[in-house]
């Protein structure tokens, strides 16, 4: 990659850089699926919050196709997935004594999630 | 990984402080780690993810007692030494010029 040429700086600050990729495959997942956070504990990066490993939620949308951070941040390249929202009850994350009116709505690329039985 | 940087959950942090008119930098060294992340990171290649697991590989108790771009000037360092961009010694000898210069 170039370095970011001069006359982009100011753009580049002030909008960000797209993350959006095609992605060729179907999606997996639809609004309304339930899905579990998949137990994973990988020794690289990832940003599946530990706090949700193995809980339920439920898909709200699907945001289209991102590049994937758990590969580029190792040089594995971009490997897009489709990134879903997804909401958990906070009773689900804290136990019978968390509000039954609070929920946690998480972005998450679909190697994240599997299909909850 | 299960880093201290997945703080989601965890207790005993207090209150989260907000200020009023918060500025973008809250010194002037802060607005040059910014641009030296920048165009140090992009010109050699970096992505944004391999900067945030940079911070996360900081050791548990660095993470925790130092400030925001504290982290990312871990993570420039971290990361231009080891894509072979600077080398220690030469990091060294920057730091031990400006201690003289600086008076720090």
């Amino acid at each position: 990659m170039a370095a970011l040429p001069k006359d982009m700086v100011r753009t580049a600050v002030a909008a960000g850089m797209s993350a959006r990729a095609e992605v060729a495959a179907p999606a997996q997942f639809k609004t309304g699926d339930a899905v579990l956070a998949r137990n994973i504990n990988p020794p690289g990066h990832t940003r599946l919050p530990r706090y949700i490993r193995g809980k339920r939620g439920v898909v709200q949308c699907n945001h289209g196709g991102f590049v994937f951070a758990d590969t580029r941040a190792h040089g594995q390249g971009d490997q897009p997935h489709y990134v879903y929202n997804v909401r958990f009850e906070a009773r689900e994350l804290w136990g019978a004594d968390a509000s039954p009116h609070d929920a946690v709505y998480i972005d998450l690329w679909e190697p994240y999630i599997e299909r909850a039985p | 990984m299960n880093g201290i940087h997945d703080l989601g959950g965890m207790q005993g942090f207090g209150p989260i402080v907000r200020e009023d008119d918060e500025p973008v930098f809250h010194a002037e060294w802060e607005r040059h780690v910014f641009a030296v992340a920048m165009l140090a990171l992009g010109g050699a290649g970096i992505q944004v993810d391999e900067m945030r697991h940079a911070i996360e590989r900081m050791p548990a108790a660095d993470y925790l007692t130092t400030t925001y771009y504290e982290h990312w000037l871990h993570a420039c360092e971290t990361l231009l030494l080891e894509k072979g961009v600077i080398t220690a010694g030469e990091l060294d000898r920057r730091v031990a010029d400006l201690a003289k210069t600086e008076g720090v």
